[in-house]
């Protein structure tokens, strides 16, 4: 049972990440982003090849940062042109684009039997301590990146991101860049997704083309709608909710001696009916976003 | 005779089939307050739009202290010292009051310097909030004050930019008169520090106060250039306003 509350905890965190990356763009930049898992599968894919090019883990992390650099540059550079709801459905195509080509590129990426056998990052023998080890690690990665986005949004840096995300006109009429705005939030906010990404492929030891489907990204949106956008505490406690409702419909479905298909679907009716609920009833989310929380 | 700050040459502008600017020539010299008036639709605003690039000239030039400026995106010519505030001035509603006069001012608001902690100076933005006496609602979302704060803040807020030359759109339309004194002497204000200013303005008292120089638009066409108190004497701005005179009625009136 401990080892299952482990597995639950890594996870939340992992997508505690994902989540403070895309309140970043979305809550706090209103760049509305549907693409957010190809970032974290650039993450996921560094590790992957670093290991079946018999590199070790330092590199896949390396590779993975180059990947996820490359990748959030093109999101920002698609974004010069278009409107955001526009760029909203650019990104969910690039983002199934590159699923599309880590399911085909079969040489490189294995297809969609995907890479297995990616080793855990820290041996220490037993593998219940080498996880415990890795939770601390993500832990630290997801406190760390919490600080590091308090600290964007609590300066100047952060009211002009909300500015671009309110009122882009008048941002401009300030003389603030737009295109090298949304640059730097676009990085700033994929690295943390790549190493959620590599942290992830080397807890699970397996990447495949399945962990980047859209509706994962909508897994992320649902934990920073149910949160509150534009709140870093939201997200990170709407990871958690949404992470301890998965983890108890397998009990739900014994208690109830339902179907074993009933538990993909019941993921699915959560991320769809709390999306629904929240935006309808209680749209800012449990942590609302603070007004005028920034005074220099 | 000081040194031209502003210089538009041959400027048009035409949506669709409409001219908007039709060889609009424009020099505003360094220090000085230039009105622009003219009726609804004669194109001042566009002319706003295209000095500071929020719209795209079909022809002409515009240059700011000698170098050209007409490529360049929005946010550079503001970055190089030509500001504009808008006729109907849009607040964000997720921003405090005092959050949008600190984003107003770029100085150390980068990426880096919010990773390393560095603090803002606050204490002009205090400043400002009490001289504008918007202390009160400091605090409240930015869209919510009423339109004549909103007009006082947009106008602070381009202030707080530093500008070298600030384009008003209409400063003080639907603004309470007692606000409104407060935008004149901030005007005046800002002016006396070498603040360059173009203002688009209906209201004559407000032009006569601030400007010594204005220049009028009618359908696209710069038609005078003069100080304001010989404007109702100007023909062509009688005529724009007032229309033609007729010796006999255009349609004849059944009896």
């Amino acid at each position: 049972m401990s080892e299952f509350a482990l597995h639950v905890a890594t996870i939340a965190a992992l997508y505690a990440m994902l989540a403070l990356s895309l309140n970043l763009q979305a809550g706090f930049a209103g760049l509305i982003n549907f693409g957010q898992i190809a970032l974290f599968g650039c993450g996921t894919y560094g590790a992957a090849l670093a290991f079946s090019h018999a590199l070790g883990p330092l590199a896949g992390f390396a590779l993975g940062l180059v990947l996820v650099v490359l990748v959030a540059l093109l999101f920002a550079r698609l974004g010069r042109n278009l409107g955001a709801d526009y760029w909203g459905i650019a990104t969910l195509s690039i983002g199934e684009i590159l699923r599309t080509i880590a399911t085909n590129e079969i040489d490189i990426t294995g297809g969609a039997q995907g890479i297995g056998g990616i080793p855990a990052l820290f041996d220490t023998g037993s593998p219940l301590s080498g996880r415990l080890i890795l939770f601390a690690v993500v832990l630290a990665a997801l406190i760390a990146t919490w600080f590091a986005f308090r600290r964007l949004t609590q300066s100047k840096f952060g009211l002009s991101l909300r500015l671009l995300r309110e009122e882009p006109q008048l941002a401009a009429a300030f003389g603030y860049d737009l295109d090298g705005l949304r640059r730097r939030i676009m990085l700033a906010a994929a690295l943390p997704a790549a190493l959620s990404g590599f942290l992830f492929a080397h807890y699970l030891t397996f990447v495949g083309p399945d962990q980047l489907f859209a509706s994962e990204t909508f897994v992320i949106w649902t934990m920073v709608v149910v949160g509150g956008l534009g709140s870093h505490a939201g997200a990170v406690i709407g990871a958690i909710v949404v992470q301890c409702l998965f983890a108890l419909v397998p009990f739900a479905k014994d208690a109830f001696g339902l179907p074993s298909e009933f538990v993909a679907a019941m993921r699915l009716v959560l991320i769809g009916g709390g999306l629904i609920g929240f935006l309808l009833l209680r749209p800012q989310g449990l942590i609302p976003e603070r007004i005028g929380g920034v005074r220099g | 005779m000081a040194e031209t700050v502003l210089d538009a040459r041959a400027l048009r502008k035409s949506f669709g089939a409409h001219l908007v600017l039709d060889d609009v020539d424009l020099a505003v010299e360094a220090g000085s307050i230039v009105g622009l008036l003219g009726p609804n639709g004669s194109g001042k605003s566009t002319l706003l739009n295209v000095l500071t690039g929020f719209l795209a000239a079909d022809g002409g030039q515009v240059s700011l202290r000698g170098s050209s400026v007409g490529a360049l995106p929005p946010s550079s010519i503001a970055r190089l010292g030509l500001v504009r505030t808008f006729q109907l001035p849009r607040m964000p509603s997720r921003m405090s009051v005092r959050e949008v006069l600190l984003a107003a001012n770029r100085a150390q608001g980068g990426l880096f310097d919010a990773l390393v902690g560095r603090p803002t100076d606050t204490a002009r933005t205090d400043d400002l909030l009490e001289q504008l006496k918007l202390a009160p609602v400091a605090d409240q979302p930015a869209s919510a004050i009423s339109g004549g704060q909103k007009k006082l803040l947009s106008i602070a807020a381009a202030l707080a930019n530093r500008p070298s030359v600030l384009c008003l759109d209409e400063p003080t339309a639907g603004v309470h008169p007692s606000l409104r004194e407060h935008i004149v002497a901030m005007l005046k204000r800002a002016n006396a520090g070498g603040v360059t200013l173009l203002i688009v303005e209906h209201d004559m008292g407000f032009v006569r106060n601030l400007c010594r120089r204005c220049v009028v638009l009618d359908r696209g066409k710069l038609i005078a250039d003069c100080p304001p108190r010989e404007l109702t004497e100007h023909p062509r701005v009688v005529e724009a306003y007032l229309g033609r005179k007729v010796a006999r009625p255009v349609v004849e009136v059944p009896a």
